[in-house]
Formats: C-alpha cells, sequence, structure tokens
C-alpha cells in the first residue's frame, strides 16, 4: 500500500535483481512445511528494507527457478524475515533441500498489504487454514505488538490434522495470551488430540463471533476461502468486512509477466489482498 | 471440381443422417475457411451447420487431433463428449487406428467418413511457384494431374505434383485403411511416389546435418504448434513440461529446440502417419518431417512396422517380440 | 512542413550512413521466416518482397529468450553479473500497426516499474517506419485507428512515392537523426501529393473489420457464457503461434539453468494459451482451452482497454495469417452475442 518506502528501495536498479540473503533458522513445521528465518547478506540493507504484512517476494534457489511466497514474519519484529512454505514443486524442493547458512535470491517486497487502518480500532477474526495462516501470522504479530489499537480478537485456525498444524509455537503463545480468543481445530484429531474436530467454516460458525463493529481476515486453501464467506454473511459481516488474500501462479510479481489476472485485475499488482466485496466485483470467477 | 462436389453431397447427407438417426452425437469436419484457399475444422452437433461441410484440396488439417480431447459417452468431461462422426483422408484415418492403438479413442464411439485423398495442395508452394502470395492469387483451381492458377486474371497450368505437399507426393495409402463409410472411389498413390524435401539430410556428413538443424532450430519460438497439432502427440503432459525432473529447459534455444524435437520425434515412433502437419504449421518453416519421414522411415526398415494400419495390433513400442532382440541387443 | 526524399536506389547509402551510428535491422528472410534481422551491409532486395515479417518487431524488445543475468558460486558465496548493453538499434521498415504494438508494449513495461531489459532497447532504438500499400487480406488496422500509410508510433516515416520514398520527420528522435543525414533532397509539394494519394489508397484497401464500439460491453455480457466459449474454442489447438507472433502480446517465463558453479536466469516467451501457464499446485484457473481462448480474446479487447484505455490489438493479422487451423479473431468477435 504505502508505495513511497517500497519504491525508494526498489529504485535501486534492476528490479528483476535478486538480493542474496541468508538462511539464518529453519522451522520444521509440518513434514512438508518449513518456515525458514533469512536475512540480508549486506547488513546495509537489513535497515534499509521495509515491509507490510500481507505482502510477497520472489524467493529463488539460483541455477533452480524462483517462487513466489508471503513474507511471515512481522513488520514488527525485524531482526531477521521469515518465510514459510510447503513442498510442492521445483523450487520449493530445492529450498527444502537448502541448510542454514545457505544463501537463496529474494526481491521484493511486492503487492499490497493488509489495510491496518481498516483494522484498527475494531475487532478482529482471523480465519486461517493449514499454510494459510502464514500471511495471516505477519498480521496477527503485527496487531498484537500494537495490541491497544485494536479491540477484540478472534483466531479461529484449522488444519487437515494434528501433525498439519503450522506454526504451533505461535499457537500457544496466542493460546496464553489472555487478550486473544484463540480455537484451533483439525478436520480429524488422532489419540492424543483433545482439542476440537471440525472444518474451519462449521467451527467458524459455532464461534459465532460478533459481526459488530469487525473485520474478518481469511486466508487458507480455496476450498476453505469458498465455505468460509457464506458462513461470515450468515454471521452478519457485509463483503466489506472480509479480508482474504489470493495466491496465484506468479513469476516477476510486477505487473508484466502476465499469468497471475482475474479479468482485469493482477493479483501481483493489484492484490494479494481484496475485500470480499472487490472480488464480488471482479469479472471473472477464476479465482 | 465434379467430384469434390459429388462427394461433398454425399458427406452432407450421410452426416446429416447420422445426427438424424443418433447415431452420432458430433460430427468433425471442414467448411470454408475465412481465407481465400483455406478450410477450417468444423466441429458442430447441429444439423443446422452441415451445408457448410466441404470437401476440396485445401482440406488439410488431421482431424484426428480432436479426438483425445473428446470424452466417450460414458465419460464425464467438457461438453464436447459423446460419440463422433470424422472426415478422414488416407494419413489422417492411419491417425485414428493409431490412437484406437493407443487407447485414446474407441472404436465404437466412432463413424469414420473415409476420403480417398487424391493429395492436398500446399499453398507455400504455390506462392512459390506464382512469386504471390496467397491473397493476391485469384484461383486455384485443380483439374486432375494438373491444377490451373490465376493470378492478375491471367490462368497458368501446372502439373499437379508441383503444387502437392511433399507428405501427399510420398504418400503410400491415400484411401483409408479403416472407415465406416468410404466417400467415392478408393484412389491409388502417386505413380512416381517421392518423399520430397524430407531426404534433403540423406547422405550428407553427421557434421553438415548438425550445421543443417542449427541454423533451422534457430529459429524455432516453441510455440508448440507441431505438437499440438499432431494427433500422435496426445500426451496429457508433454516431457518438455516435466518440471521434476526437468529433462529440457523451458527457453527457445536452439540446442533445447533440436532436443525437444528429437525426443518428439522418437516418441512418434510407430504413431506417426507421415500426414505432414507439423511441418505445415510450423510458422517458422522448420522443415520437420527430415525428421519425422527418417523416423518413418527407420520404423518400416527394423520393424516392417507401418503406423495405423491394424487397430488391433498393439502399438509398436509397447510391444516386444523375440526375434527383434538379435537385431537390436547386441 | 519541411519533407525530405531519397531515390530508392540509394536506399543502402542512407542504411550504411545510419550503419555508423545505429545497428541497422531491415526485413530479412530466415528459412522463409520474415523477421527484422541484422541487415548485411549491402542489400536492399527485401524492397521487392516485404509486406509485413512474420516474427513482429517485439522480438527486438523482447526478443524469444535472453539472459536477465548470470551467476557465479564461489567462496564467499553467490555473485550476479549483469549482462552488457546492446548497441543502439535502428529498424527500418516498420509497419504502422507495429508501430502501434510497441507503443502498447510500452504501457506493460514501463507500468508501475520499469522493466530494465526492454526499455534501455526501446528508448535507444530508432524506428523508420514505410507505409504498407499492400495490406494482406488479414488486416483490419483501420478498425483499430491505424492507418496502413501513416503512423505517429514511429521516428521516421517513409512512403513509396513510385521511384523514390517521401521521408517524414514524426518524432524529436527523427527529426535529430535527419539532422545528420547527408544526401537527401527536398520533397516537392507533388511528392507529397503522390504519398498522400498513396497512403489513401491503401487505407482504402483494408477491407476486414471489426466492429469495436460496443465489442466491451459484448464481452463482458458473454464472459460466464461457458457454451459460446467452448464453441468458439473447440478447434483451438491451444499452440502458442498467435500469441507468441502477437506484436502486443508480452507474457514471459523467468528460469533458471546451472552448470556446475556457474548459472543464467532467462525469461522466454510465454503463452496464456498453454495450461503451465497458470498451473499452480493443486490448481489451475484455466484448466480448460475454452477459458484460455477467452483469457487471451477479453485480455486484448477488454481487460487491457480498462487498464490503459487502448485495444491492445493493431489488427495486423498476423494470428489469423499463421494460425494453422483457421482461428479468426474477426470471427469471434464478430459473432459475439448481445
Amino acid at each position: 500500500m504505502t508505495a513511497s518506502n517500497r519504491s525508494r528501495f526498489l529504485a535501486q536498479g534492476n528490479v528483476y535483481l535478486p538480493h542474496i540473503m541468508v538462511i539464518e533458522k529453519i522451522i520444521d513445521e509440518t513434514p512438508g512445511v518449513r518456515t525458514f528465518h533469512f536475512n540480508f547478506k549486506d547488513e546495509k540493507l537489513r535497515d534499509e528494507f521495509s515491509f507490510e504484512s500481507g505482502q510477497f517476494g520472489e524467493y529463488s534457489v539460483f541455477g533452480v527457478g524462483e517462487a513466489t511466497f508471503c513474507i511471515s514474519s512481522s513488520p514488527t519484529r525485524r531482526d531477521h524475515l521469515e518465510f514459510t512454505l510447503q513442498r510442492v514443486g521445483k523450487v520449493t524442493n530445492a529450498l527444502h533441500r537448502l541448510g542454514v547458512g545457505a544463501e537463496i535470491g529474494f526481491r521484493g517486497p511486492y503487492g499490497n498489504s493488509f489495510p491496518l487502518d481498516l483494522l484498527q480500532g475494531k475487532n478482529l477474526v482471523f480465519v486461517g487454514g493449514g499454510i494459510g495462516l502464514a500471511p495471516l501470522r505477519s498480521l496477527i504479530w503485527n496487531v498484537l505488538d500494537n495490541r491497544d489499537k485494536y479491540n477484540d480478537i478472534h483466531i479461529i485456525y484449522g488444519a487437515r490434522s494434528p501433525a498439519d498444524l503450522c506454526f504451533k509455537y505461535d499457537l500457544d503463545a496466542w493460546g496464553n495470551n489472555e487478550t486473544v480468543n484463540m480455537v484451533t481445530t483439525v478436520d480429524r484429531g488422532d489419540e492424543s488430540w483433545k482439542g476440537r474436530e471440525g472444518f474451519v467454516p462449521q467451527v467458524l460458525e459455532q464461534v459465532a463471533p460478533s459481526a459488530e463493529n469487525a473485520i474478518a481476515i481469511v486466508c487458507g486453501p480455496p476450498i476453505m476461502i469458498r465455505f468460509t464467506f457464506p458462513v461470515l454473511e450468515k454471521l452478519g459481516f457485509r463483503p466489506e468486512q472480509m479480508v482474504t488474500t489470493l495466491e496465484k501462479r506468479m513469476k516477476c510479481g510486477i505487473g508484466k509477466c502476465g499469468r497471475c489476472n482475474i479479468g482485469n485485475i493482477y493479483v501481483c499488482r493489484d492484490g494479494p489482498v481484496f475485500t470480499y466485496a472487490q472480488i464480488k466485483s471482479f469479472i471473472s470467477s477464476e479465482y | 471440381m465434379n467430384s469434390n462436389n459429388k462427394i461433398q453431397q454425399k458427406l452432407r447427407h450421410e452426416a446429416g443422417a447420422l445426427l438424424e438417426q443418433n447415431k452420432v452425437d458430433l460430427i468433425i469436419g471442414f467448411e470454408p475457411g475465412s481465407l481465400k484457399f483455406t478450410t477450417t475444422p468444423l466441429i458442430t452437433r447441429d444439423k443446422g451447420d452441415l451445408d457448410r461441410l466441404v470437401i476440396n484440396p485445401f482440406i488439410v488439417n488431421n482431424l484426428a487431433v480432436f479426438l483425445p480431447d473428446i470424452k466417450g459417452p460414458d465419460l464425464k468431461g467438457p461438453k464436447l463428449k459423446g460419440r463422433v462422426a470424422i472426415v478422414a483422408k488416407g494419413c489422417d484415418g492411419r491417425s485414428i487406428v493409431s490412437l484406437i492403438q493407443d487407447n485414446k479413442v474407441r472404436r465404437d464411439n466412432l463413424v469414420i467418413l473415409g476420403i480417398p485423398c487424391p493429395g492436398m495442395i500446399e499453398l507455400r508452394k504455390v506462392e512459390k511457384l506464382t512469386g504471390k502470395d496467397r491473397d493476391e492469387l485469384d484461383d486455384i483451381i485443380r483439374e486432375g494431374d494438373k491444377v490451373v492458377i490465376t493470378v492478375d486474371g491471367k490462368a497458368s497450368e501446372f502439373p499437379i505434383s508441383d503444387v502437392l505437399f511433399d507428405n501427399c507426393l510420398g504418400c503410400e495409402f491415400p484411401t483409408p485403411q479403416d472407415y465406416d463409410i468410404l466417400l467415392g472411389e478408393p484412389t491409388a498413390p502417386f505413380a512416381e511416389r517421392s518423399a520430397g524435401q524430407a531426404r534433403i539430410l540423406k547422405g550428407i556428413s553427421p557434421q553438415e546435418r548438425w550445421e543443417f538443424w542449427r541454423r533451422e532450430f534457430r529459429r524455432c519460438i516453441r510455440c508448440y504448434a507441431c505438437r499440438n497439432i499432431c494427433p500422435s502427440c496426445f500426451c496429457q503432459r508433454c516431457f518438455v513440461e516435466e518440471s521434476e525432473p526437468q529433462w529440457l529447459m523451458p527457453v527457445p534455444r536452439w540446442q533445447e529446440n533440436l532436443m525437444f524435437q528429437a525426443i518428439r520425434t522418437i516418441h512418434l515412433a510407430g504413431r506417426c502417419s507421415d500426414c505432414g502437419e507439423c511441418e505445415r504449421s510450423c510458422p517458422v518453416n522448420i522443415p520437420l518431417r527430415s525428421l519425422t519421414r527418417e523416423m518413418y522411415d527407420l520404423v518400416d526398415e527394423l520393424f516392417h512396422f507401418k503406423a495405423g494400419m491394424a487397430k488391433d495390433a498393439p502399438p509398436l513400442m509397447t510391444h516386444y517380440e523375440q526375434e527383434e532382440a538379435k537385431d537390436l541387443i547386441r | 512542413m519541411n519533407h525530405k526524399k531519397i531515390n530508392k536506389k540509394d536506399l543502402g547509402n542512407l542504411l550504411h550512413q545510419w550503419s555508423k551510428d545505429y545497428t541497422i535491422f531491415v526485413p530479412s528472410n530466415e528459412g522463409d521466416t520474415a523477421q527484422m534481422g541484422l541487415w548485411d551491409g549491402s542489400d536492399t532486395g527485401f524492397l521487392d518482397w516485404y509486406r509485413n515479417t512474420a516474427k513482429p518487431p517485439k522480438a527486438n524488445f523482447l526478443p524469444p529468450v535472453e539472459e536477465m543475468f548470470r551467476f557465479q558460486k564461489g567462496k564467499e558465496g553467490h555473485s550476479i553479473k549483469l549482462p552488457s548493453q546492446e548497441h543502439q538499434q535502428l529498424i527500418f521498415g516498420i509497419r504502422p500497426c507495429d508501430g502501434r504494438s510497441l507503443a502498447i508494449l510500452d504501457n506493460i513495461f514501463t507500468d508501475a516499474y520499469q522493466d530494465p531489459y526492454y526499455l534501455p532497447r526501446r528508448e535507444g532504438a530508432v524506428l523508420v517506419g514505410l507505409g504498407c500499400l499492400k495490406p494482406y487480406d488479414t488486416c483490419f488496422c483501420t478498425s483499430l485507428g491505424i492507418s496502413p500509410g501513416e503512423s505517429n508510433d514511429v521516428d521516421l516515416m517513409l512512403t513509396d512515392t513510385g521511384d523514390e520514398f517521401l521521408i517524414e520527420e514524426i518524432s524529436d528522435k527523427g527529426k535529430q537523426l535527419m539532422e545528420l543525414t547527408a544526401g537527401l533532397e527536398d520533397a516537392t509539394e507533388d511528392d507529397t501529393a503522390r504519398a498522400s494519394e498513396a497512403k489513401g489508397k491503401a487505407h482504402d484497401k483494408v477491407t476486414r473489420k471489426i466492429d469495436t464500439q460496443h465489442l466491451s460491453h459484448k464481452l463482458l455480457s458473454t464472459f460466464e457464457d461457458e457454451t459460446y466459449w467452448e464453441k468458439v474454442a473447440a478447434k483451438c489447438i491451444a499452440c502458442g503461434i498467435c500469441t507468441f507472433l502477437c506484436p502486443t502480446c508480452h507474457c514471459f517465463d523467468i528460469s533458471d539453468e546451472m552448470v556446475k558453479k556457474e548459472g543464467a536466469r532467462f525469461r522466454c516467451w510465454d503463452s496464456c494459451a498453454f495450461p503451465l501457464y497458470t498451473k499452480m499446485p493443486m490448481e489451475n484457473p484455466r484448466e480448460e482451452k475454452w477459458q484460455r481462448v477467452r483469457q487471451k480474446v477479453c485480455h486484448k479487447f477488454e481487460f487491457y482497454p480498462m487498464a490503459f484505455d487502448v485495444i491492445a490489438c493493431t489488427g495486423c493479422g498476423r494470428c489469423i495469417r499463421l494460425c494453422p487451423v483457421n482461428w479468426d479473431i474477426c470471427q469471434t468477435l464478430g459473432q459475439l452475442p448481445g
């Protein structure tokens, strides 16, 4: 959203040139999902760089290629950056093979961000599924680090099974935070699972957070998003009160390579964060 | 031409009857194109469209390419599904048989409307012959072994062999091998068959060949028209699109372009009916038949196998016979 | 305005003069395929056969494949090296439709982020237009506000007046080039009149038309009509010809190569006709062919105009001329319901 600091950072020459980053820490979230803590190799850039929750970058393994992920850490925590990815293809497999100290390429931040102005003073309902918690998590920490600017906070997060829950350390922290209403659910539990069972949209309906002065921020697999919007509508949320972030195949990240469009909207340039009201106004239902 | 008119009439009649009697759901044939001397595939379930069906010396496409996309009546899928009546020249017919062999289409879902093919006119040859572009020509009329081309009101006569596609000149089986209805009388191959340009690489040194292909494939833009127009390239996902492992870089450099085409050609062993569509479609005029025809002849030589001749035979490359070993494994 | 002229026989000399400051590209035939290729320093025989190139001039600015940068893995980690800048190019003989196409591409490559490969080439290039007096039967540029004999998108514009070319200065860059060019004659009023006549005739030769007036509305109202698009797309073989050879299509892919410790990142043309273009691990928003055909048509005639207020089609007709199944964009647009 605020383009000025971003453009200053990006104005330094060739926009396709990646910065060299160093992996500082690797966390196994689930069997196929890892979080990487990374930092600019050039220490000068660490201070110059800024981003906002919801923005994404193009990450590369040199010689293998680039892939698109959001920045999953919060801009309020500056000592390193994080991104989280599932092993699904060539680049993600190569990333998963890297160890601490390895170098990767990074360019960004790209895209818009979650509308903090709109969220301030509101009750926030975070609805996340699986690895979809990654962009939400950046925002949640952002909000919690400025807790007094926001009202009630609900977090409803689910995954297929207990083993598929990402960011368990965050889930614990939020669960222990008295100012947060945290609900974790799994589609199907196992013997040791003592928590809730059920799909995220169903659990959301049971928890039934009030739509009054509230904004819902939703991110998860497309199927979850599609089922969550109607539930929110049932709970009284208007499309303007629902925010999500969309995922599309991207290459350039800057509105030139073509593929991430939904009608006349380019997810990389105009998004990835949209309100449901905006999505409903899209020409195409290819989201 | 008269015989074409008769065949065309019969085709429209038969196609109409097939739709009317609910014997097929879909007709695949040709209709006049939007440009002079072109036709375009007509894929329709509407009887009202059938009076646009044409047969002329420009029905170049191998319509078998559409068959693997069409789901049988028992399969869920896109709207393009059902039993199909398809217009097929000799080479198209062999492609259809080849698809049946590969289980890409079921014979009992098909009604093959066979066309004995006297050869198709290659516009590039006409353009070269006259020094004019297609849109500057007034008329091209085939009269038996002759073709009359009119430019600026002036008609000139040429032997038909001057303007037919090379693969037509070299065609062994102009009449479809398998059909339900044959429109017209079976026709014989050309008396003086020749593989034309396809053999230009015979007898030249490997270095010269390498140089030749390097030059040719520098032009390739990897539009994949050669692959997508080819009925035998029916893979759901082409090897060239695999990323793990990535067999080839997706960039159009001549090395990768040549490698793509070489592998494609190998995949066509025993499937290619030498319809010539790859070469015709190439927007940068790479003589692709020089590869595919070479493979066609090799297959014949090594395995005594010609693609698309027997629908009940197994596909060449999935089938192994003991006696093949002595030649191939040394 | 003060126009110049040059005898056709002297064109070689003129190009030679320009070649001191520019790398000259002219219509050239490589394996029967016309493109804007390096001038060999003498031949102007293209004047006899040239109508338009098959490969559009966008290839001179957004090449089918280019190395974005090289990288190396050493003891100190990765280092990146940019390719050296290319020579300034002068493209001789560009047609008005293709001149417009570059203006359309400029929008993309300057929007939000400046493209560091396309733009320097574009800024360094001189476009010498050549009026198109013999348009193809596939051309429909006049429906898109282009006249085959005229262009404001080039730097200099030439018109064939018989034995000579009339030379008009269009841009400042063109004016500067003319000031440095020796050996040109001043054109007479008679020359200018002959050129105008030729331009008018050329305009009338473009008989193929599309109606752009209600196009946007029709495309919007037909957008969700799956049956229509399925029918339209049925015979398309989903190859990349119409997009790769479209002078305004700009989509690209980015990929890496590494041999031992050295490698490069490439960008190359990509096409919305290919299913892989939008494929994600779990789903593909444009898996079906009809969705991809719809995207191609709507991008040019609906989405792009929404962003930049101009249709992303110049009516050059390449997609029609080169299509192996005669899929004709004009028919598709003409048959849109509504």
